[in-house]
């Protein structure tokens, strides 16, 4: 949170360990309002002039009363669990595998607000000039939770993992720029990359990207702020500070970790005071929590797609005009309002959000809801029915589609729904019927969130839209470093997306989840659920 | 006789279990996607896909895998989950014990209940307090138990606050905090259950009552007290007893829903979970357990029903 009032460069964290002390000192020891004796004396020791020496004093105050409290204990319970629940980093896949995977590992770099890649067991990272190298020199003095330190053998075999060809690494895609893995000193790792790549450490900040010991596959044995008690796959995990962090710590002694997959049910624990955190809070319970005296809803402007998917490479998606007429039959304020109660942001046929920040293109205008366009469209096409594969794959997705069928009907054409079941979507529909419905969480760069829907021939090029021009610029985009440059390829490639590919993508939903109301402290990282799983360092109860 | 007719029962059971079993392997190879599939979902490619399915043995034909996991289970050996690479007997161990014992608890609450009620109620035939047993038992039986249990958590979790509105166990609980822990499900089930075994005790006495014996004790004299618990009880238990063995192998097998609203970590939460990833030996495993808990409950109900009616004992 930014505070308006206060100067720029004039923020409490801001200042250095001695000043800190002395507001520290000078907050605690006099009690009542700031004085202007306080503020002299402040001034006279630091130098600064006397407006600035009270606004510190001010400021000073608020952050002393939102300052972390140590203790306490906390349960989670996310949306899905089940028998296949794991410690092993590379193959986690929903949001307790996360929460686990941040509770007891690090990465080498750690998504943090705004999607920046900050230092996390390496202290810093480095490219070379053209971004075809990048040297990761990893912290001193880090031990997992058995003792052993940290070298530069335990990174390196972490990252071999997602290699080769029996990898089953689920961002082995993702990391194949990586040639090769290379130990340069007995704290130092060099990535060697076949094509640039400046959003390396980005990638490092993946969920899946966590390093483990060499020779486990995790095994709940980390260097991060918890050290796992229990684990029972499907019931819950319990896991306690880890006293040796590197960092300052958790602030929690222990937290628990389950699932509730009934939403109902979820919601009425947190309500009910049994759990203090709910990942996933469907629109239906906002209201709910919104109103109620022990709970609170934490809603994240995310990237979190809703999209459908006309194919490329099947009828009616390879005629363009029946997926403008897709586009054109969107209600995406409606959607945004009544589907998703406001939580959620407009979606312009292309998978960056807002909350993509820097790379997003503010520039291209938001196709908006045009029956006559659709109409012509369609006509155009020649279509005037079509069977659309709808799972409830997010939130919000089915009253999405079914506000598309109602608009269709009022220009006569006839969307049929095909009603499935998440059960085993992703094999047998996602990717095979001609239309149907997909989401994709929030990924931490552009270039991967576009890369990996988009790019010619990806695995995941779920409309089978292959561009050239497309793949070319997802690379220029990867090796260039000035910032004007980089937009305007970002630009190219959302208006490309947003004009010529499959892709319907009518709104991007904010992240949902309920907190208790003494929960505090969880950092705005949009990728995803309650702060893109990256709570667990931080989070403390008021 | 009755040495026979059990050998022949068992026997009888395992076959039944041999036929589930082959039933429950096609099932889940004709639901789409195999475990590899679903564990990686939409992260899933091809490459990822054959190495995961490289891995687990999914690459062998279905015949090998069925006889390799048949061979397994007759040493008592249950297999590794395809899911999550724990031991099926680690995952099944504690969430057994746990169905086992919420069973075990709705039964000693619900059984004693609901005959109680239900000879009551065929004692006093006609009298509005029977009409009242009747109607509430009708309009249980009706509503679904995720309707009851939704309503419960309303009342008493969120709005009363007294009891949890999940039914969490640390493990280190005393028996008070457990029963706690336990009550929401236990009241569900107890009420779901109750209402269909009171029904059939109150049926099955009033059905012998008609008979022309009851009709002499009555002409004799004997007090409809008497009647009953000496003469039509008997003759009624057969069906209440079977009306008992099914209630308690659904209690062990069907409570799924229950187990989720109230995220009780027990088998029939476990066995969908399994369906759900198509990790074979895990729902082979659970179903196995499933089945055979009802063989033997229903043999126990023939066993009870012969020893308390001497004419099924010899059958012509």
């Amino acid at each position: 949170m930014k505070d308006d009032k206060s100067p720029p460069g004039l923020n409490f964290r801001d200042l250095s360990q001695a000043d800190k002390d002395l507001v520290d000192k000078m907050v605690k020891g006099g009690s009542g309002p700031v004085t202007r004796r306080d503020a002299l004396k402040l001034a006279m020791v630091t130098g600064v002039s006397l407006t600035v020496a009270e606004q510190l004093l001010t400021n000073g105050k608020s952050v002393m009363a939102a300052t972390p409290k140590k203790g306490g204990s906390l349960r989670m319970a996310s949306n899905l669990h089940g028998p296949n629940d794991t410690l092993d980093p590379i193959v986690f896949t929903s949001t307790i595998d996360y929460t686990r995977g941040r509770v007891t590992y690090n990465s080498l770099c750690q998504i943090g607000e705004g999607l920046v890649a900050n230092p996390d067991l390496a202290e810093s990272f480095e490219p070379n000039q053209n971004a075809t190298e990048w040297t990761f020199k990893i912290r001193d003095g880090v031990t997992f939770h058995d003792g052993k330190k940290l070298t530069a053998d335990d990174v390196v075999y972490s990252m071999r993992r997602h290699q080769g060809e029996n990898s089953k690494s689920v961002i082995k895609s993702l990391l194949e720029s990586v040639s090769e893995w290379k130990k340069t000193g007995p704290l130092e790792v060099k990535a060697i990359l076949s094509s640039p790549n400046a959003d390396l450490p980005g990638l490092m900040g993946l969920y899946q990207a966590k390093v483990v010991q060499e020779g486990s596959t995790g095994g709940g044995i980390g260097t991060g702020p918890f050290v796992m008690e229990s684990f029972q796959p499907g019931v819950k995990s319990i896991h306690v500070r880890n006293k040796n962090y590197f960092r300052d710590g958790p602030n929690l002694d222990a937290v628990e970790i389950t699932a509730i997959t009934d939403p109902v049910a979820r919601v009425n624990a947190l309500l009910a005071g049994d759990m203090q955190i709910v990942a996933n809070v469907e629109p239906q319970a906002f209201r709910q929590i919104e109103s109620s005296s022990t709970a609170k809803l934490l809603s994240i402007p995310a990237g979190l797609q809703m999209g459908i998917c006309c194919l490329k490479n099947s009828a009616p998606g390879n005629n363009n005009d029946f997926v403008l007429g897709m586009k054109y039959i969107q209600d995406r304020e409606r959607i945004v309002k009544r589907v998703l109660k406001g939580k959620g942001t407009v979606g312009n046929d292309h998978p960056i959000a807002t909350a993509h920040g820097a790379d997003y293109c503010s520039e291209l205008p938001i196709r908006p809801y045009d029956p006559d366009k659709a109409k012509f469209h369609f006509k155009k096409s020649g279509y005037s029915s079509a069977e659309l594969f709808v799972a409830p794959v997010m939130s919000g997705i089915e009253d999405a589609c079914l506000t598309a069928q109602a608009n269709c009907a009022k220009i006569g054409f006839d969307l049929k729904l095909k009603k499935v079941p998440t059960d085993g979507y992703w094999g047998a529909v996602w990717m095979k019927e001609p239309l149907n419905v997909v989401s994709w969480n929030m990924r931490p760069t552009a270039n991967i969130q576009l890369g990996i829907q988009f790019a010619p021939g990806a695995a995941w090029n779920d409309t089978y839209w292959n561009n050239d021009r497309m793949g070319e610029l997802l690379k220029l985009a990867l090796a260039e470093t000035d910032p004007a440059k980089r937009h305007q390829y970002y630009c190219e490639m959302q208006t490309l997306v947003h004009n010529e590919s499959g892709m319907v993508i009518p709104a991007f939903s904010n992240v949902n989840d309920g907190l208790a109301n003494n929960v505090m402290g969880i950092p705005n990282v949009p990728t995803g659920q309650v702060g893109g799983s990256e709570w667990p360092e931080y989070v403390w109860l008021a | 006789m009755m040495t026979r007719m059990v050998m022949q029962r068992i026997g009888i059971g395992f076959a039944t279990l041999w036929v589930v079993s082959v039933i429950i392997f096609v099932a889940t190879s004709i639901l789409p996607g195999d475990v590899a599939e679903i564990v990686l979902g939409q992260s899933a490619t091809p490459e990822t896909l054959a190495a995961l399915r490289a891995e687990l043995g999914l690459d062998q034909p279905w015949y090998v895998r069925y006889f390799s996991w048949l061979g397994d289970m007759a040493v008592g050996d249950l297999g590794i989950s395809k899911a999550g690479g724990a031991t099926i007997s680690s995952l099944i161990g504690g969430r057994l014990g746990n169905t086992l014992m919420m069973a075990g608890w709705v039964s000693v609450i619900s059984i004693p209940i609901s005959i109680a009620l239900g000879l009551w109620a065929a004692m006093h035939p006609g009298t509005w307090l029977d009409r009242i047993v009747t109607f509430g038992t009708l309009s249980l039986i009706s509503v679904p138990e995720f309707f009851i249990a939704t309503i419960a958590v309303l009342v008493l979790a969120v709005e009363l606050h007294w009891l949890p509105s999940t039914a969490y166990m640390t493990g280190e609980e005393s028996f008070w905090e457990l029963m706690k822990a336990l009550a929401m499900p236990l009241i569900t089930l107890v009420i779901v259950v109750s209402a269909q075994m009171i029904r059939m005790t109150r049926a099955g006495i009033l059905n012998v009552m008609s008979s022309p014996y009851i009709e002499m004790a009555i002409l004799k004299g004997v007090p409809r007290g008497r009647i009953i618990m000496r003469h039509a009880f008997y003759n009624a238990i057969g069906p209440i007893i079977n009306v008992i063995a099914l209630n308690l192998a659904y209690l062990v097998s069907g409570v799924v829903i229950v187990e989720t609203i109230f995220a009780y970590p027990g088998l029939a939460k476990l066995m969908i979970d399994g369906v759900q990833t198509r990790d074979l030996p895990l729902v082979q495993a659970c179903a196995m357990i499933f089945c055979g808990t009802y063989v033997v409950l229903i043999l126990l109900a023939d066993i009870g029903s012969i020893l308390s009616n001497p004419r099924l004992r010899n059958p012509k």
